[in-house]
């Protein structure tokens, strides 16, 4: 999580390695859990490996209320 | 025959009160003796015959979304009271088991949902019950260290499909789990079509996480599976099944019993299915007869209709009909393989 990249268009919730996890905080790696790496990571989060989802979904949308709220 | 041989028994009509049980409902039934009621009627007594038929193995082929539609919980108490010696499944009703025994749920919805909907909040719908994806995630990754767990223990042993779900069980904690269940009552619980649902994927997952690790990964032979059912049906003196669905859970019981060329004493189909596309789920009894897996001389019953009403009321009736806290012993050749 220490290479944090700041892109508020690329995020793990629009990847398209991304699985809901903690709905919408949080989001599970496929790709990271088969290479040995820790899965779960913030929706807002993204990494190096990060590539497009092919459909769209909430995760994005409502991760950043929630963190609005929380703010 | 004579004319007045034909008209014997008037139908009965139904009489309603308040009072009324399940099993009482049910003689109504018989004493109509017609359409569905009648073949309900009719059931009930085949599930009856076979659960006081001590000799008799009650084979249970579950096929069909019915774990997520919360038929979970009575198959596991059927298990546990002796009511069902072994189980055929689907590979997806054991992963929708195993995803409430791992803290999941699986929650009411709509047939008429929106899926696009449904799909921007990674919700899955399996008719009107909705699944959170994070249930399915929980389930991958708990059972892909499950599957490591299995792998270390074997050490490189491969396992039937029917090891393998005992292993299962013997991991799962919950009680109202079928799997774990099916493990404290020492009941075979055989996946033939284990790799085509999430527990495929999962190992694909466990896999390809071991390979990189270089340790072997689990290793499922499904063709093991053959000689170990059928070594069940040979050692019966009698067999029945009750069928929830079809499919490859219906095929398998069926096949084993053929290949003991003694055929099935009892069967109950409950399907909604139809016989004239040729394909199994649909296929009826007497066709099944002519095959040799079910005996002619056989009591059986297809009942056309929702296995999700059907079953349970089936169930509620037989154990209204057996003694208070009735538990069925083992058939002996079930005792010799626990």
């Amino acid at each position: 999580m220490k290479h944090k990249i700041e892109n508020k268009n690329e995020h793990c919730g629009n990847c398209g390695s991304h699985n809901a996890h903690q709905y919408p905080q949080k989001s599970f790696c496929m790709h990271r859990f088969l290479q040995g790496q820790t899965p779960i990571v913030d929706t807002l989060w993204r990494c190096e490996d990060w590539h497009q989802s092919e459909q769209e979904c909430q995760c994005i949308e409502d991760a950043e209320k929630g963190a609005r709220k929380r703010a | 025959m004579q004319r007045k041989d034909l008209l014997t028994e008037p139908v009965k009509h139904f009489r309603i009160n308040s009072k009324l049980s399940v099993n009482q409902l049910i003689q109504q039934f018989q004493n109509s003796g017609s359409f569905g009621a009648g073949r309900l009627a009719v059931a009930c007594d085949i599930y009856e015959k076979m659960a006081r038929d001590k000799d008799c193995t009650i084979f249970l082929g579950l096929a069909g979304a019915l774990v997520p539609a919360g038929m979970r919980s009575l198959i596991a108490d059927l298990i546990r009271g002796g009511l069902i010696n072994v189980v055929v499944s689907t590979g997806a009703n054991m992963v929708h088991d195993s995803i409430e025994a791992l803290g999941g749920h699986h929650y009411k919805g709509h047939w008429l949902m929106d899926d696009h909907v449904l799909y921007r909040y990674h919700v899955y719908r399996i008719y009107d019950v909705l699944v959170p994806e994070e249930d399915f995630v929980n389930l991958d990754y708990k059972m892909t260290a499950i599957y490591d767990d299995i792998a270390d223990q074997s050490k490189g042993k491969t396992l039937s499909s029917c090891d393998f779900a005992r292993e299962l069980g013997k991991r799962l904690e919950d009680p109202d789990s079928i799997l774990r269940a099916a493990y404290e009552s020492n009941v075979p619980v055989f996946l033939p079509a284990v790799r085509d649902s999430e527990l495929g994927y999962v190992h694909f997952l466990h896999s390809t996480r071991r390979k990189l690790a270089k340790k072997p990964p689990l290793l499922l032979d499904a063709f093991s599976d053959v000689a170990e059912i059928i070594g069940i049906c040979r050692k019966s003196k009698k067999m029945g099944m009750i069928i929830l669905g079809g499919g490859v859970p219906r095929n398998t019981i069926q096949s084993a019993a053929l290949a003991t060329k003694s055929g099935l004493d009892y069967a109950v189909v409950i399907t909604m299915d139809r016989a004239e596309t040729g394909g199994l789920s649909g296929s009826t009894l007497e066709e099944t007869v002519s095959w040799g897996k079910v005996k002619g001389q056989a009591s059986t019953v297809t009942v056309y209709g929702d296995a999700m009403i059907i079953f349970p009321i089936m169930a509620a009736s037989l154990i209204e009909r057996l003694d208070k806290n009735h538990k069925r012993p083992r058939p002996k050749n079930m005792e010799k393989l626990a």
